[in-house]
């Protein structure tokens, strides 16, 4: 029997006023594809409606963006009734070969890429020294360490100058398996487990899935901070020089507008050289396509939603700052015509 | 033939569906309305339509026309299956001619869309409906839509000079022309607009518009209950100002706007009436001035809005406290039916005393809103979505608040439209105009496939 939380759906009055955030309905056009619809999706099934690849589709092609929630004047909660929707189907088996995949990728590899080699290989390229136990652990996540190694070293290297360092053996924080329907109890279980190893009381993060994940779904014993809220506290240990540079940032939907970090970044930024803000930013930030499994799930939506978001690059700008690693790579693989940098990638040219 | 082969073959495979996933999607609006269609088609222009209409005709298939979805009554909901036709995605602005002050759009076009391009230019599009961020043109014209301004500048109907429609056979006709006025015959344009697509589907639509006023207030008065407020606003017309909204809240829903927006600090009080005035910046000045003085006897406090930025964030919010006032219990939901009175000014105190009494009477807290300088009150009812009880005492409130309008004189939609959630007034509110609107009906839609329950017809 589904579980699908009849009382949040028919929170929704089907005013439509979500019709004009949803980038994803914007693309797709089909009311199926919008917040709405997907709630309306959700009724249907709860009312017997079949599960066919259609349904999964309507569902799976919500980037969890968060722009439906932030607006909706009626107080209900798309993403949350999508989510559910979504891991109460996998809970009866009823997936797409794109989830299946993903979570036996996971499950096997411990990170969301499938990658069979060592996670910690980035630190062949890291000079200094690891300490045993630290107050703060850098959560280096799983696109990071295999795809964005210089970002990761350049993240540690600025990092392990205070009282940081990183798990002994860190796996996938469970993020892409939360928001696709999965139930990750073993990976939260590992990693907490390292963490009271090191004894740290705080996680420092760089990407926003993670952010989000070990905040809303890890257990309150830790704090957790982004890599900016943590930089924001010691620019004047960092003793940055000014840069002669002028940028723009994106925020990542699962920092910004699901955690409300946008000040941070910002002030890391401007420590270090001229910010030009994107046209839509803060709370109204674009997402960059890649969230809730489309990325993987449908890549060439996720891309022509990439090349929506470059276009609100504004001219004259020397980078895009990024602040979490699969907002990069969507941006990047979206054909990004300004180079694309991480923050503290940013920050590391400020102290050379 | 097979009816979705034939579609795909007119739009293409990508445009035309029967999954029954979409059909459900497609099933309702913001109505309590449902009725399942038996395909969706997504056309991109007029030739399409045009095609769809005339196969449907040939096989006698009801085609229901759907913007956003965004109806209040049904209207956009296939009672009798067939096909919906979406055509938000026919949605550019085709021309702007500020000389001969029109626009050219297709009727896909979000309303606030329209007005962000045009405010650029300094012109706007005046009818205002709360919907204005999702709604479509389309839909607003074939409601006779309007909103908060209609008080000073009327509804979509005087905005309308020329519509591109095809007929229910798939002929294409123009309905105007490009000039401000025309006595060439019977106005098709004004037969069209409100006619919720049971006489023909826009494709087109040529707008009047108007420059933007250099300057805008607004003035908040207080009052002890909402009969005082109703007086006041009596009065202010009858004093000579006409504002360019006039917006009733009660105490309820001051409470809902801020606590959606807590930027909105609007006084507690047992009505709040919002008085927007424009036109230059003495005019404002001096109808603000008037505005003060002849709501002072009835009212508790007045203030005015401290400026641009406090105005737009009361007006956003005020836009969509209709949907807001589910807030008020996480159990509850703003179910959208008896929502759309309008009763000629002068009654709009005996019509809140009635509500007042209505809602005693079944039990159901009722808020009410609305354009009140117009006489359109909005009344919002929020039930538990799973208590039988609570909808048979919804419905029985509902019908009871449109008896009672029609009783006043009024009407039971004043810019929502009827399609089918109101058809069962027609006859009591038009009496036997209603025939003639039936003859109308028949004379252009013979096989009767345009939106068929709607209206009463
Ligand atoms: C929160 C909220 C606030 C609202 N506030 C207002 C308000 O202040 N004022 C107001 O007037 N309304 C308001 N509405 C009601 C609604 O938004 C309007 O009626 C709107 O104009 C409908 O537009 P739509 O594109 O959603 O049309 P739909 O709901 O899709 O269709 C409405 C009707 O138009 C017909 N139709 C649509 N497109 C065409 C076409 N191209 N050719 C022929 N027929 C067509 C449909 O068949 C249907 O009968 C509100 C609704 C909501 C949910
Ligand atoms: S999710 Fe919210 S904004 Fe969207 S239709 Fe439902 S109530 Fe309206
Ligand atoms: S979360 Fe984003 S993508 Fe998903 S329905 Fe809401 S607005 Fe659309």
């Amino acid at each position: 029997m589904l579980d699908l939380d009849l009382r949040s759906i028919l929170k929704c009055v089907r005013c439509g006023a979500c019709r004009s955030v949803c980038p994803v309905l914007e693309e797709v056009g089909w009311e199926s594809a919008g917040a709405r619809g997907r709630i309306l999706v959700a009724h249907g099934i709860s009312q017997g409606l079949d599960v066919d690849a259609d349904v999964l589709e309507s569902l799976n092609t919500c980037m969890t963006c968060g722009m439906c929630k932030q607006m909706c004047p009626a107080g209900a909660n798309p993403t949350y009734v999508i989510e559910n929707t979504r891991r109460q189907l996998v809970m009866r088996g009823e997936m797409t070969e794109a989830q299946r995949k993903l979570n036996e990728r996971i499950m096997e590899s411990g990170n969301s890429l499938g990658e069979v080699s060592d996670r910690r290989s980035w630190l062949s390229e890291y000079k200094g020294e690891i300490k045993e136990t630290a107050g703060y652990v850098y959560f280096v996540g799983c696109l990071g360490a295999y795809r964005y190694p210089e970002s990761v070293v350049a993240t540690f290297d600025v990092l392990s100058r205070f009282d940081v360092t990183i798990l002994p053996d860190e796996i996938c924080c469970g993020s892409p398996l939360i928001r696709t329907g999965f139930d990750v109890d073993e990976l939260i279980a590992h990693n907490i487990e390292q963490m009271r190893k090191v004894g740290a009381h705080t996680f420092i993060t760089s990407c926003a899935g993670c952010h989000n994940t070990l905040i809303q779904s890890y257990p309150d014993e830790f704090e957790v901070m982004h890599v900016s809220e943590f930089l924001e506290q010691h620019l004047p240990e960092l003793q940055l020089r000014r840069l002669k540079l002028t940028v723009t940032y994106h925020d990542a939907c699962h920092l910004g507008r699901c955690r409300g970090v946008f000040d941070a970044p910002r002030r890391v930024i401007e420590a270090v050289c001229d910010l030009k803000e994107m046209k839509t930013n803060r709370e109204n930030a674009r997402c960059c396509g890649g969230g809730g499994g489309v990325r993987t799930g449908y890549p060439d939506l996720s891309l022509a939603l990439a090349k929506k978001r470059l276009e609100e690059i504004p001219d004259g700008v020397d980078y895009l700052i990024t602040s979490c690693p699969l907002c990069t790579k969507n941006l990047i693989e979206g054909g990004s015509d300004t180079d694309v940098l991480d923050l503290v990638e940013l920050v590391r040219l400020a102290i050379e | 033939m097979d009816l979705i082969k034939k579609l795909h073959e007119i739009v293409g495979i990508d445009r035309a569906t029967t999954s029954p996933m979409q059909l459900y999607c497609y099933s309702s609006d913001s109505s309590q309305i449902r009725g399942t269609p038996e395909c969706v088609v997504r056309p991109q222009n007029t030739g399409q339509v045009s095609q769809v209409l005339r196969f449907a005709n040939e096989h006698d298939i009801p085609v229901t026309a759907r913007g956003a979805g965004t109806g209040l009554a049904g209207g956009a909901v296939a009672l009798e299956g067939g096909i919906v036709l979406d055509l938000s995605g026919m949605d550019r602005i085709l021309d702007i001619d500020i000389n001969n002050l029109q626009v050219a759009v297709e009727p896909g076009v979000i309303h606030s869309r329209l007005n962000e391009v045009l405010g650029t230019e300094g012109f706007f599009f005046p009818p205002d409906p709360g919907s204005s961020e999702m709604c479509t043109l389309g839909g607003l014209i074939a409601n006779n839509g309007s909103g908060m301004r209609s008080v000073k500048y009327g509804t979509t109907r005087s905005y309308v000079l020329d519509l591109e429609i095809v007929m229910a056979d798939g002929s294409v006709i123009n309905t105007g022309s490009k000039t401000l006025k025309s006595s060439a015959g019977y106005d098709l344009t004004r037969l069209m607009v409100g006619s919720e697509g049971t006489l023909g589907i826009i494709t087109k639509a040529v707008l009047k518009i108007l420059p933007l006023p250099k300057a805008r207030t607004v003035v908040l008065a207080s009052f002890d209950n909402p009969v005082l407020a109703g007086e006041a606003v009596v009065k202010t017309l009858s004093a000579g100002v006409i504002p360019s909204a006039c917006e009733i809240l009660d105490r309820a829903t001051v409470e809902v706007l801020n606590a959606y927006d807590p930027n909105i600090a609007i006084p507690d009080a047992g009505a709040t009436i919002l008085f927007e005035l424009d036109g230059t910046v003495s005019s404002v000045k001096e109808q603000a001035k008037i505005v003060e003085a002849v709501c002072m006897p009835f009212a508790s406090g007045i203030r005015i809005a401290a400026g641009g930025e406090e105005m737009k964030e009361i007006w956003s919010a005020r836009r969509l406290v209709g949907a807001a006032i589910s807030r008020i219990d996480p159990n509850k939901t703003r179910v959208y039916v008896g929502e759309d009175i309008g009763v000629p000014i002068k009654e709009v105190p005996r019509m809140l005393k009635f509500i007042q009494s209505i809602s005693g009477e079944f039990g159901l807290p009722i808020i009410t809103y609305g354009h009140i300088g117009d006489g359109n009150l909005h009344t919002g009812m929020c039930i538990d979505m799973l208590d039988n009880e609570q909808w048979k005492q919804l419905d029985l409130a509902a019908d009871k608040i449109h008896r009672t309008a029609i009783m006043l004189g009024g009407t039971v939609s004043a810019e929502h439209g009827i399609g089918s959630a109101r058809s069962k007034y027609m006859r009591l509110e038009r009496g036997n105009a209603l025939d003639v609107m039936i003859l109308i009906k028949r004379a252009l839609d013979p096989r009767g496939i345009l939106n068929p329950g709607k209206l009463g017809l």
